[in-house]
C-alpha cells in the first residue's frame, strides 16, 4: 500500500518519497499534527483547520436544530397539545428554522468543505485571505451564540421569516436573535468574498476557468450570491430591530408603511439564500458522480454555466414567495415566469449527472448511495418547486404542508444528502482514514427511507389542506402526521448510526492512503491528510482536466465519452 | 481589509509578500478585487434604504416634496462640496503614494479627515435643527409646518439613510487616520507599495458615492 | 510559482501613472454638476425633475467610480463586480415599485397617492392626531386621549 503510487490525475510528485511504512510523512507532517497546542488551533490560519473547527460547530448546531425538529414532530403526533403549549410551539418552529437556516445550512458545505477543498482543487497553499477566514469563523460563532442565547431566553415566535408588523410588535426576544443573525451575515459575506478572490487569483498554472473542478464553479456561484444578497437582509434585520425598539413604522400600515415592502426586501435575500444552500450541494454531486462512475463528466460546460445561471436568475424570482401576500398580479406574473427558468438550469444538471452515470463503471460506495437519494429528492423537490411557482396552484398550497415538504425535499433531501456525501467522500482526505463501508450503506438506507417517510406524508397533508405553523389540527390529519413523525424517527436513527461509525473511524479507522477512491479530482493529488501547506515540493501542474478517466482522443470505442 | 504590510527596517517601498501568494502581483490583485467585492456589499446595503425611499416617495409624492423643502439646502450643498473635495484629496493621496511622496500622502489624508469632520459637524447642526423643529421619524414627529400623510416616513428614511451614511463616514475616517499615521511613521509607500492607500481611498470614495445619490434624492425633490 | 493570467493582466493595467491633473479636472466637473443639480432641483421641474436629478447623480457617480476609484484602469473582474451590483439594485428598485403601481388599490398604504382610502393619522383640515396613544401596541412619547384633537387656530 504505497501511498505515493500514482493512479491520480497528472501531478508532479516529489522526487524523494519521505513517507514511512504507515504513510506518514515526517518531513512534512499532516495539518492535523503540525502544532498540537490549543492556541495553534484557535489562532490557526490554515484553511483546513478552520474547516474542521467549522465542522464541529456546524454539526453541533445541526443537532440542536434537529432536536427542535423532533420536538415539532412529537407535538404533531396528536391533534391537540401533546408536549407543549401554543406559544412554545411557535417558538420551537421558529428556532428550528432559524438554527437550521442561518446556523447550519448557509455555512455548511461552503464553510466546511469549501474551505477544506477549494485551495487543494486550485493547487494553492491557502485561500486568498487566511486571517479573514479565521475571523469569519469567530464572527459566525459570536452571532450564533447571541442568536441562541436570545432563542433560549425568551425565544422568538415569529417564524424564521419574521414578517412585519407582527415581528415589530411581538414581545418575544426579537433583538438578540436578529442581531445574532445579522452578525452571522458578515461571516457569510467574508467567506464568499474570500472564495471569489481565491478562485480569480490563486489558480495554479494550467488551471484555466474551464478546467476548474465543478465544485469550484458551484462555490463561485454561491459566493457571488453570498456577497450580493446578504447585505440586504443584514440591513433589514437592523431596521426591524430598530422598529421593535422605536416603532418608527417603516412597515406599519397604521403609520402609512407597507408590510409587503418588508417582504420584498426579505425575500430579495432569502430566495437567493436557498441557492446558497443548494448550489454547493450540486457541486459536490458533480464531483461524487464522476468519481464513482469512473467516467468523465457529461456536459462539463453546461453544468458550469448552469451554476452561474441559477445564481443569476435566482435574484429575479423572489416574489414567488408573495403570491398571496397582496402583491400585484403583474409582479406575480413576472416572478412566476422567471422562476420557471431556474428549473431549466437545474434540469440541465440532472440530465448531465444521469448522462455521466450512464455506461459508467459504477462503484457503489456510500457517497454514491447518497447521490442516488439526492437525485430522486432533487427531481421531486424541484418539480414541486415548479408546481408551487405556478400562481394559480400556489393559492391553494401556500402556507400549507405542501410547501414545507417541498423545501425540505430540497434542503434536507438535496443539501443534507450532499453534506453527508461530502463527509463520506472527503473523510479520507480530511482524516487519512476510512470508515466502515457496510455501516455507511446501512445508514444511507435509513436516511433515505426515513426522509421519504417523513416528508411524503407532508405533501399529502398540504394537499389535503393542513396549514403550516399550526399548533392544532383536525382529527382527519392525524394519521399522516403520525406517519411523518415515525419517518422522522427513522431519519434521526440514521444520523445516530452515522455519528457512531464516523467517530469510530476517526479513532480506529484504517489508514486510507492518498486516494482510496482512485479519483481523478484535483484535490486527490495532495496527500491525505494534506500537510499544512497542501503540497510538498514544487507546485503540481495540472495538465489534464479534472476527472479525466477516459481521454477522448485515446478511447478505444469512438464516442465512449 | 488585507494589508500589504511593511515591516520596519525592510527596504523602503517594498511591501511584505504573504507566504500563500504566488507573487506581489497576485497579492495586489487579490487585495483590490477583495475591496471591490466589499464595496459591492456596501452598495447593496444602502440599496435597501433606497428601495424604501423609492416606494414611499412614489406613494407620497407631496409629503416627500414638502418635507424636502424643509431641509437646509445650503448646508446640504456645502456638505456635498466638502465630500467631493475630500474625495479629490483622497485620490491625490493615492497619486502621491504611487510617487513615494509620503509626507504629501499624510497631508492629503489629513485634509480628507478634516473635511470628513466638517461634514459630520454640519450634519450635526442639521440634526439638532430637526430635533428642535420636531421633524423626527414616525411617532415622534411633531413638526407643525408640514402635516401631510407620509411625512413621518420621509423623516424615518432621512434619519436611517443619513445615519447609516454618517456611520460609514466615521469608519472611513478611522481607516484614513490609520493610513495617515502609517504614512507619517513608516514613510514606506511607493510605486511598489501603495495598495493599502488605494484600498482605504476606495472606501472613502464609496462614502462619497452614496452621498452623491442621497443628496438630490433627499434635498432636491 | 507562476501566476494566473488575470493577475499579470491586472499588474499590466496598473502600470500606468498619470499626472494628477485628471483628478483636478474631474473635481471641477463634479462641482459643476453639483451646481447644475442644485439649480435644476430648486426650480422643481414637474415631470422630469427626478429623472434629471438621477441622470446628473449617475454622471457624478460614474466619474467618481471611473477616475477617482480607477475603474477606468482596473479592467476585468473588478468592473464586472460593479456592473452586476448596479443591475441587482435596479431590479430591487423596479419590482416593488411596479408592485405598488399595479396592486389592488385598497392594498396600498392608506392616505397615499396609490390608495383611495384616507390616512389613519393625518386627517385633512385638522391638526395631526399623530400623537394619540389609542390603538396598536406602539406607544409614543406624547400620549393624548384617543379621538380628541388639540385645538388649532385654523380649525374650522
Amino acid at each position: 500500500m504505497n501511498p505515493s503510487s500514482s493512479t491520480t490525475a497528472d501531478g508532479v510528485l516529489p522526487a524523494h518519497d519521505a513517507h514511512d511504512a504507515h504513510g506518514a510523512d515526517h518531513a512534512h507532517p499532516s495539518y492535523l499534527v503540525d502544532g498540537t497546542t490549543i492556541k495553534s488551533w484557535l489562532l490557526t490560519v490554515d484553511h483546513k483547520r478552520i474547516a474542521l473547527m467549522y465542522l464541529v460547530w456546524i454539526l453541533l448546531f445541526f443537532l440542536v436544530g434537529g432536536i427542535f425538529a423532533m420536538a415539532i414532530r412529537l407535538e404533531m403526533l396528536t391533534p391537540g397539545p401533546t408536549i407543549m403549549d401554543a406559544m412554545t410551539y411557535n417558538r420551537t418552529f421558529t428556532l428550528h428554522g432559524m438554527i437550521m437556516i442561518f446556523l447550519f445550512m448557509i455555512p455548511a458545505i461552503p464553510a466546511v468543505f469549501g474551505n477544506f477543498v477549494l485551495p487543494l482543487m486550485l493547487g494553492a497553499k491557502d485561500v486568498a485571505f487566511p486571517r479573514l477566514n479565521l475571523a469569519s469563523l469567530y464572527i459566525y460563532l459570536a452571532g450564533a451564540f447571541l442568536a441562541l442565547w436570545g432563542m433560549l431566553n425568551g425565544g422568538l415566535d415569529t417564524g424564521w421569516t419574521f414578517y412585519t408588523p407582527y415581528s415589530t410588535h411581538t414581545t418575544t426576544t426579537v433583538a438578540p436573535v436578529l442581531f445574532g443573525a445579522f452578525i452571522i451575515g458578515f461571516s457569510s459575506i467574508a467567506t464568499g468574498l474570500n472564495f471569489i478572490v481565491t478562485i480569480h487569483t490563486m489558480r495554479a498554472p494550467g488551471i484555466t476557468w474551464f478546467k476548474l473542478p465543478l465544485f469550484v464553479w458551484a462555490l463561485y456561484a454561491t459566493s457571488c450570491i453570498q456577497v450580493l444578497a446578504t447585505p440586504v437582509i443584514g440591513l433589514l434585520m437592523v431596521i426591524v430591530t430598530g422598529e421593535q425598539l422605536f416603532h418608527f413604522g417603516l412597515f406599519d400600515p397604521a403609520r402609512g408603511g407597507d408590510p409587503v415592502l418588508f417582504q420584498h426586501l426579505f425575500w430579495f435575500y432569502s430566495h437567493p439564500a436557498v441557492y446558497i444552500m443548494v448550489l454547493p450541494s450540486f457541486g459536490v454531486m458533480s464531483e461524487v458522480v464522476a468519481t464513482y462512475s469512473r467516467k468523465n463528466l457529461f456536459g462539463y460546460r453546461a453544468i458550469a454555466y448552469s451554476s452561474l445561471g441559477i445564481a443569476f436568475v435566482g435574484f429575479f424570482v423572489w416574489g414567488h414567495h408573495m403570491f398571496v401576500s397582496g402583491q400585484s398580479t403583474f409582479d406575480a406574473g413576472v416572478f412566476g415566469v422567471i422562476t420557471m427558468l431556474v428549473g431549466v438550469f437545474t434540469a440541465i444538471k440532472v440530465f448531465n449527472w444521469v448522462g455521466t452515470v450512464y455506461k459508467g463503471a459504477v462503484d457503489f460506495k456510500t457517497p454514491f448511495a447518497y447521490f442516488c437519494g439526492f437525485l430522486f429528492f432533487t427531481v421531486f423537490g424541484g418539480m414541486t418547486g415548479i408546481a408551487v411557482a405556478t400562481t394559480s396552484l400556489d393559492v391553494h398550497w401556500h402556507d400549507t404542508y405542501f410547501v414545507v415538504a417541498h423545501f425540505h425535499f430540497i434542503m434536507v433531501g438535496a443539501t443534507v444528502m450532499a453534506f453527508l456525501a461530502s463527509i463520506h467522500y472527503w473523510f479520507p482526505k480530511m482524516f487519512g482514514r476510512v470508515y466502515h463501508e457496510g455501516w455507511g450503506l446501512v445508514a444511507a438506507v435509513f436516511i433515505v427511507l426515513g426522509f421519504n417517510a417523513t416528508f411524503i406524508p407532508q405533501f399529502l397533508l398540504g394537499n389535503y389542506g393542513m396549514p403550516r405553523r399550526y399548533f392544532e389540527y383536525p382529527e382527519r390529519y392525524q394519521a399522516l402526521n403520525v406517519a411523518s413523525t415515525a419517518g422522522a424517527s427513522l431519519l434521526a436513527f440514521g444520523f445516530v448510526i452515522i455519528s457512531v461509525y464516523l467517530t469510530y473511524a476517526l479513532v480506529y479507522g484504517r489508514p486510507s492512503g492518498k486516494n482510496p477512491w482512485r479519483s481523478k479530482g484535483y484535490e486527490w493529488i495532495s496527500d491525505s491528510p494534506p500537510p499544512t501547506h497542501n503540497f510538498v515540493g514544487p507546485q503540481p501542474t495540472f495538465s489534464e482536466e479534472p476527472h479525466l478517466y477516459v481521454d477522448p482522443k485515446k478511447a478505444e470505442v469512438p464516442n465512449a465519452v | 481589509m488585507q494589508s500589504s504590510a511593511h515591516t520596519a527596517g525592510a527596504t523602503p517601498g517594498v511591501p511584505r509578500l504573504a507566504a500563500h501568494f504566488a507573487s506581489l502581483e497576485v497579492q495586489n490583485h487579490a487585495a483590490r478585487l477583495g475591496m471591490w467585492l466589499f464595496l459591492s456589499t456596501e452598495i447593496l446595503l444602502f440599496a435597501g434604504l433606497f428601495v424604501c425611499y423609492g416606494v414611499y416617495r412614489y406613494a407620497y409624492p407631496e409629503a416627500f416634496a414638502e418635507a424636502s423643502r424643509h431641509l437646509d439646502l445650503s448646508l446640504g450643498t456645502v456638505n456635498t462640496v466638502v465630500l467631493i473635495t475630500s474625495s479629490l484629496t483622497a485620490a491625490l493621496a493615492v497619486h502621491y503614494a504611487k510617487e513615494g511622496k509620503n509626507s504629501l500622502v499624510a497631508i492629503m489624508f489629513g485634509l480628507t479627515i478634516a473635511m470628513a469632520g466638517a461634514f459630520l459637524v454640519i450634519k450635526g447642526f442639521e440634526y439638532s435643527h430637526k430635533f428642535e423643529e420636531g421633524a423626527l421619524p414616525g411617532p415622534y414627529y411633531t413638526m407643525e409646518a408640514v402635516q401631510l400623510p407620509g411625512v413621518p416616513l420621509y423623516f424615518t428614511i432621512y434619519f436611517l439613510a443619513t445615519g447609516l451614511h454618517a456611520f460609514h463616514v466615521i469608519i472611513g475616517m478611522s481607516v484614513l487616520v490609520w493610513l495617515m499615521f502609517k504614512a507619517m511613521r513608516e514613510k514606506n509607500f511607493g510605486p511598489n507599495n501603495y495598495t493599502a492607500v488605494e484600498l482605504g481611498s476606495m472606501y472613502w470614495h464609496l462614502v462619497d458615492l452614496v452621498w452623491i445619490f442621497l443628496f438630490p434624492l433627499l434635498y432636491l425633490i | 510559482m507562476s501566476v494566473a493570467n488575470e493577475s499579470s493582466q491586472e499588474a499590466h493595467n496598473m502600470q500606468e501613472h498619470h499626472s494628477s491633473v485628471r483628478y483636478w479636472v474631474v473635481w471641477g466637473v463634479l462641482l459643476a454638476l453639483t451646481g447644475l443639480t442644485v439649480w435644476t432641483g430648486s426650480i422643481h421641474i414637474p415631470q422630469f425633475g427626478l429623472a434629471l436629478a438621477l441622470l446628473i447623480a449617475s454622471a457624478k457617480g460614474g466619474l467618481v467610480l471611473l477616475f477617482f476609484m480607477h475603474l477606468v484602469d482596473h479592467k476585468g473582474a473588478n468592473r464586472l463586480v460593479m456592473a452586476v451590483s448596479v443591475l441587482f439594485v435596479l431590479m430591487m428598485l423596479i419590482m416593488p415599485m411596479a408592485d405598488l403601481a399595479t396592486r389592488y388599490r385598497p392594498a396600498n398604504p392608506a392616505g397615499s397617492h396609490l390608495s383611495d382610502l384616507p390616512d389613519l393619522e393625518f386627517i385633512e383640515g385638522k391638526k395631526s392626531t399623530h400623537n394619540r396613544a389609542g390603538g396598536g401596541a406602539h406607544g409614543s412619547g406624547q400620549a393624548a386621549p384617543g379621538g380628541q384633537q388639540a385645538p388649532s387656530p385654523s380649525h374650522p
